[in-house]
């Protein structure tokens, strides 16, 4: 039986991308009114009691002190209570779950989950390349985010014959997504050899096998579920979350063909929500890579653990598949601005199982989307929301 | 009268690259250019060289090395100028943090200085075991004479009063106030401001002639003597009638190494039974001593594979390495800073490598800093010990997209040490031999030189046939 606490009445997203002639507080702005706008039967902005707001990493546009209280002003709600959630790349899922404990605990009524990234300000080796100086706190240097998720294709490929054609298969298939999402940062479509012959970044992986820097912003409006029939006569429900932590560093993992935070964050989704993996229409799960994909179906358990690839290959993964994977185009295509790439999930995921997704639309045939993130120093922190049509 | 001080094992290292001279000499406009020098890629440099040779003296000693009472370390120019040089060797090295000795600096006599002030250390009765390391990584001024020799290189003795496979012997020291080679304050290259027609003619022949016919006498078999650029080791040995000195094979593969150039000479001579000469010269002094080994020195064979190796490098690659030529812009930090407080928790996690193995489940987490709960069973008992310096890549990575002062490729690997610990480590060199299942050395590298401070830390050496020949005769050596 879902939890079904918590109702999903709105949800928008900005267009991402490069979005140099945008402010931060402009882009908050800008999704909020989408939020807004989408809502069926109208909002009223002022109904909002409280906020979360995901910024994962102010540095990056020069903000070193970003609080809860950058966003409200911004939005035109100076006053209200709002409190900054940061939890890596799962920050945005993270603020949303928290949001829904919120509406849950009978604390508030009407909850905004907003996340908000400015990826593109400092440019190069100012930006998120500066990471580099990050890893092992004594041995390693020189890990840029590539070096989180690159040993795991090296070990997965060695273990189970994965190839860099089915790596690539799933820059293209979310490519192709994402030239059907208006809102996504590409919208060009690739091909495997455009893939293959892409520059190495971090072997094995090349270009096209990573995500785009990218700024966005994306919201969502949570309310108590005996409120929803004032907005919306087709709500959306929380079925269930999970949440899960792994050691922090990456000498201190035992096996490098799975991320051990997304399956246990799983497990405790799918208990809550009373589902199985095989009961989930579509999926938006944390393509930073291409092979954090592989991982992520084989850990949610859609696919058999070591047949990520062959599956991305064969279409599995398709928005005509037996499970559709990242039908928003997915960070690879849609883009990953921290802080906003989890409530942007989220939307996708809302508009999938109202069958508002247009040409990239699913099929829904059991009323539940699974929403997906996973990162942060070693990979170590996985957020899953499972949301459902389902009364 | 106290016993004689006896060679037990000695060792020898290298730096991964080799600079042709030709190379120098058609940058420069110049005709020729004979033979090669070794020079240091980004991550090495004196200390780097200094315990890479160390450890394999200690491993051919077959001693264990928290009982060497003293480092002796000799080089023409330490990495802290005025700084921490001496306990960063020693603890890289795994010395106890009781364990004395001095650093030898300021000229290429540096190395003979530290040989002398162990021997006489043993001698005295002060310290049982000592440890001598000379290395140097000469950084020759663009352009002078002696560019196209300016090598680098370590070796290293271990002393004791005991039964030793050679026995130091009789010295002789000449002094001649000169000045030849030259760096001063703020200066980062040696420099050649001296005539070195007055030079050979009025101060290194006569010097080296004068202690030759001190040593001559003694019934010498073979030399190590100085070649500071190419010429003057042949021109010494016709004065002395030395025939091709032992130390021509090293000169010949790594160029001049400066303060670590003596003690490689004899290491050349010590692999078979004889009496050696070992002269050094520098800064206006010259010193030989006789080493008479009764038997091949464990260790000494081991040179032949540190010469052989090495990949061949551009001019340009080494001016970068030497900071000669810099990149424009801003770099980012990339490492522990020495005068950091996570160094003052960390020294001996970051420098002696030591991680804490689980007194419960048996796993070593590493660094023991921060891990006051073990990551397999939550038990906070622990056992601080070095971890084992050898393993086996389990998987790897090579980034190619890393902001200055990182050099792309760069490998990291993820490694299992033989101990059972696993790490995360940067790869040396450009990894394109690294494979799963690679193995591969932890050695101490040079990972960064930040806002004029050299910044330490282990890298995973990739093992290679030569290495692979290495280890091994340390291995037979030691059995």
């Amino acid at each position: 039986m879902a939890w079904n606490k918590v109702a999903v009445v709105g949800g928008g997203l900005i267009k991402f991308g490069e979005l140099f002639e945008q402010s931060y507080e402009q882009m908050a702005s800008g999704a909020f009114d989408a939020a807004v706008a989408s809502v069926d039967k109208g909002f009223d902005p002022q109904l909002v009691e409280a906020a979360f707001v995901a910024t994962q990493r102010g540095t990056l546009w020069g903000q070193e002190g970003i609080g809860g209280n950058t966003v409200p002003t911004a939005i035109g709600l100076a006053g209200i209570p709002c409190t900054r959630v940061e939890n890596a790349c799962p920050s945005g899922s993270d603020a949303f779950r928290v949001g829904a404990m919120a509406v849950a605990s009978g604390v508030h009524d009407v909850v905004l989950v907003i996340g908000v990234e400015k990826m593109r300000d400092k440019s190069g080796d100012e930006g998120l390349l500066a990471r580099a100086a990050a890893g092992h706190p004594v041995y390693t240097r020189g890990e840029t985010a590539p070096v989180l998720f690159a040993p795991f294709a090296t070990r997965h490929m060695h273990e189970f014959g994965t190839t860099r054609e089915m790596l690539a298969s799933v820059a293209v298939k979310n490519h192709f997504n994402g030239a059907r999402n208006p809102n996504a940062h590409f919208k060009n479509e690739i091909t495997i050899e455009d893939a293959l012959k892409s520059a190495p970044v971090c072997h094995p992986l090349h270009l096209l096998d990573c995500c785009p820097q990218t700024d966005g912003a994306a919201a969502v409006l949570l309310v108590n579920p005996d409120r929803a029939a004032e907005f919306t006569d087709d709500p959306v429900f929380v079925a269930g979350f999970g949440v899960a932590t792994d050691h922090p560093y990456l000498h201190e993992k035992s096996t490098f063909t799975g991320l051990r935070a997304t399956t246990m964050a799983a497990e405790r989704a799918y208990k809550m929500a009373g589902v199985e993996p095989g009961q989930i229409d579509c999926a938006e799960v944390h393509d930073c890579f291409t092979i954090t994909e592989i991982l992520d179906i084989e850990d949610l358990g859609f696919v058999e653990k070591g047949k990520g690839g062959v599956a991305s290959l064969e279409g599995e993964t398709a928005i005509t598949g037996r499970i559709p994977v990242n039908t928003s185009g997915g960070l690879l295509a849609k883009g990953h601005p921290i802080g906003a790439t989890g409530v942007a999930q989220i939307v996708e995921c809302w508009l999938q199982l109202r069958g508002q997704a247009d040409e990239r639309q699913a099929e829904i045939r059991n009323g539940f989307a699974l929403q997906h993130n996973v990162g942060g120093r070693g990979s170590g922190v996985s957020v899953i929301n499972i949301l459902t049509t389902n009364r | 009268m106290t016993n004689p001080v006896q060679i037990i094992a000695v060792g020898a290292a290298a730096p991964a690259w080799r600079l042709p001279a030709s190379e120098v000499a058609t940058a420069w406009g110049r005709k020729g250019g004979r033979g090669q020098a070794a020079a240091c890629p980004a991550d090495e440099d004196v200390l780097t060289l200094a315990a890479d040779a160390a450890l394999r003296a200690l491993a051919a000693s077959g001693l264990q090395t928290d009982i060497v009472d003293g480092l002796w370390w000799g080089t023409s120019r330490p990495p802290f100028a005025e700084g921490p040089s001496h306990s960063f060797l020693a603890a890289a090295i795994g010395l106890s943090a009781k364990s004395g000795g001095a650093l030898c600096a300021g000229s290429t006599h540096s190395g003979i200085d530290a040989l002398i002030g162990a021997a006489d250390a043993v001698a005295a009765g002060s310290a049982r075991v000592a440890l001598v390391v000379a290395s140097d990584a000469v950084v020759p001024g663009a352009g002078t004479s002696f560019e196209e020799r300016a090598g680098a290189g370590a070796a290293a003795f271990v002393l004791t009063n005991d039964e030793g496979a050679a026995t130091l012997g009789a010295r002789v020291t000449r002094t001649h106030p000169y000045l030849d080679r030259y760096r001063g304050d703020d200066e980062l290259e040696t420099r050649d401001i001296y005539d070195g027609r007055l030079f050979r003619e009025e101060v290194f022949l006569p010097v080296m002639r004068d202690l030759g016919e001190q040593l001559s006498a003694l019934e010498v078999t073979s030399w190590s003597l100085p070649d500071p650029d190419g010429r003057l080791g042949a021109a010494a040995a016709k004065t002395l009638g030395a025939g091709t000195p032992a130390s021509a094979g090293v000169y010949g593969a790594l160029g001049d190494t400066g303060a670590a150039a003596p003690l490689l000479g004899a290491i050349a001579a010590l692999d078979v039974a004889g009496r050696v000469a070992v002269v050094g010269f520098g800064g206006g002094r010259a010193t030989g001593i006789v080493v008479d080994a009764d038997r091949p020195v464990p260790g000494a064979a081991g040179l032949a594979a540190v010469l052989g190796t090495g990949r061949s490098a551009t001019y340009t690659e080494v001016l970068r390495a030497r900071n000669v030529l810099r990149p424009n812009g801003e770099t980012v930090a990339m490492a522990v800073p020495p005068q950091s407080a996570q160094l003052v928790r960390g020294a001996d996690e970051i420098l002696g490598l030591l991680g804490a193995r689980c007194v419960d489940c048996g796993t070593i987490n590493t660094p023991p800093t921060i891990h006051p709960h073990c990551i397999s069973c939550g038990s906070s008992k622990f056992v601080l010990e070095p971890v084992a310096r050898h393993g086996v890549v389990h998987t790897y990575v090579i980034n190619h997209t890393m902001p200055a002062p990182f050099q792309a490729p760069l490998g990291l690997a993820v490694v299992d040490l033989d101990d059972g610990a696993r790490v995360m480590l940067q790869v040396a060199g450009d990894g394109s031999t690294l494979e799963i299942g690679s193995e591969v050395d932890l050695v101490l590298r040079r990972y960064a030189y930040e806002r004029g401070v050299p910044v330490y830390g282990y890298k995973a050496a990739v093992r290679t046939p030569d290495t692979d020949d290495t280890a091994a005769a340390a291995a037979t050596e030691e059995a």
